[in-house]
């Protein structure tokens, strides 16, 4: 059965969905759908993925869309995938569905941003990663032309440092992988892709809020070499972003002078 | 080895799962964390779960929070339970998946969004939020839209057209059901338009029944009380003007 996936490199979870392809030799053909060009929003790709968003997969004349859900079918239906990646064992299993669930709602609350006050969601749910705040009001304010909030990036800042202490404190207990694992898990390769988006903040920025943070650097160091060397050929994409993205503030920072 | 799960009848996904529990036979105790007494932050909770939130579960030696991942393990490691809550084909699971992991960053976020920044705020010590509110709508009656239009599309009563419901049915009709706390009015607004998602709602509620009414009572009792409370805010309001 022919398997595509539909996805963007600039984009997280379809990173996570074509490092796992590749590290597990999965025959695949991957099909750019450029965010940043609106390709997304065509209808076109609207028969592909009706929430008009990447990743998505058509595997035969199967669609599945949200990038979790693609990993545990692919973990599934791949052959000879290792049972570490999504381990058969009914509570090592629904280990991997919490962290996952988890990322959800906290390194990956971005969407939450639009709708709940930032005061009230800090103050309901007492960590979150906002690592989209982070770079939104960094990075991505400035390509898309709105202006970026200093203030709401410190913000963002302070969460994300809050959160990735908890990814430390309560998932790299025991062992190099996540939940104290040997091997790595689905979970990893979801929760490294969104800490590796840091990489597109200026240098400056993404050591800063690393340096504390020496699990976590080890950790990712870790999910790269069990990936390698696929894990950093799929990363090259956000790295050479870098440097456009750098310019388009500089010219931003111009233009508001 | 005795199943116990830790929850608060007001939380959404504690219902899920204690109707879950009650509609297969599961033999559980249920010990109550009362949000509102802040309960969840308590040092003895936190050993149950470091994330301070319900629900959570201890089965045995074993600890799970993350109300989906609990729904899973629960469909999967007790006996007797029928596929349809959890197929074993992975293709309807993987869409069972999708439907969940959907659920998480749109409706959960749009409902929750608005119930608390409308109404339920103040009960948990934050401001109304009329801005947050409007913005949590917008959402919320995006992801109805998608519910009706793409999830409830096929030929059956249920989620990706089943007959009979999953764990995706579940988890996302006591989401729905939290619009309860709302004024009517606002209710009447978000869900009117949404006929076929009321008659799914009313669909999952005859499929678990009795338990679904039995375990949203508390809720219901809630939403009177609102409703009295509001009710007499309008008085007074009314009252107000010849006052001044």
């Amino acid at each position: 059965m022919e398997l595509k996936v539909y996805c963007d490199r600039m984009s997280q979870p379809s990173r996570a969905i074509l490092i796992f392809c590749k590290a597990n030799n999965a025959e695949f053909e991957e099909i750019t759908v450029e965010i940043g060009k609106g390709q997304h929003r065509t209808p076109e790709f609207a028969e592909v993925n009706p929430m008009k968003q990447v990743p998505a997969v058509i595997h035969g004349d199967f669609k599945l869309f949200e990038s979790h859900a693609i990993l545990i079918y692919l973990a599934s239906t791949i052959p000879g995938v290792a049972d570490h990646w999504y381990p058969a064992d009914v509570r090592e299993r629904a280990k991997v569905h919490s962290v996952l669930d988890w990322h959800h709602t906290n390194l990956r609350r971005g969407s939450e941003l639009r709708c709940v006050s930032r005061k009230g969601l800090a103050m309901v749910v007492e960590s979150h990663v906002y690592r989209f705040g982070y770079l939104f009001n960094t990075v991505f304010a400035v390509v898309f032309g709105m202006p970026g909030d200093p203030k709401a990036a410190a913000e963002g800042e302070k969460l994300l440092s809050a959160s990735l202490a908890r990814i430390e404190s309560l998932w790299l207990q025991g062992g190099p992988f996540l939940l104290g694992n040997s091997k790595p898990t689905i979970a990893d390769l979801a929760l490294a892709c969104e800490v590796t988006q840091l990489e597109v903040a200026d240098q400056n920025g993404h050591d800063r809020i690393m340096k504390p943070h020496t699990k976590i650097v080890k950790w990712i160091k870790d999910v790269k070499s069990a990936t390698a060397p696929h894990f950093e050929e799929i990363h090259a994409a956000i790295r050479s972003a870098r440097e456009p993205l750098k310019k388009l503030k500089a010219q931003a920072a111009h233009k508001s002078e | 080895m005795t199943l116990t799960v830790f929850a608060d009848r007001m939380s959404q996904p504690s219902r899920a799962i204690i109707i879950f529990c009650k509609v297969n036979g599961i033999d559980f105790e249920e010990v109550r964390i009362d949000l509102a007494k802040r309960q969840q932050l308590t040092p003895q909770f936190q050993e149950i779960t470091p994330m301070k939130k319900v629900p959570a579960i201890v089965d045995g030696r074993f600890k799970l929070f993350e109300s989906h991942a609990i729904l899973i393990y629960l469909a999967c490691s007790f006996p007797g339970i029928a596929d349809h809550w959890y197929p074993a084909d992975l293709f309807l699971r993987a869409k069972i998946h999708s439907v969940l992991d959907w659920h998480h960053s749109n409706l959960r976020s749009g409902a929750a969004g608005y119930v608390l920044n409308s109404t339920l705020g103040p009960a948990l010590g934050l401001p109304l939020n009329p801005e947050a509110a409007a913005k949590s709508e917008k959402l919320l009656s995006a992801s109805l839209g998608k519910i009706e239009s793409f999830w409830l599309k096929g030929r059956g009563r249920f989620l990706l057209g089943s007959t009979q419901p999953s764990i995706a049915d579940l988890s996302l009709v006591c989401e729905i059901m939290q619009l309860e706390l709302v004024d009517e009015k606002d209710r009447e607004r978000i869900l009117g338009p949404h006929k076929r998602v009321m008659k799914w709602v009313a669909d999952t509620k005859n499929a678990t029944s009795p338990h679904f009414d039995q375990v949203h009572s508390v809720l219901l009792k809630l939403k009177e009380k609102l409703q009295s409370e509001r009710a007499v805010g309008e008085t007074s309001q009314n009252v107000l003007p010849s006052k001044l």
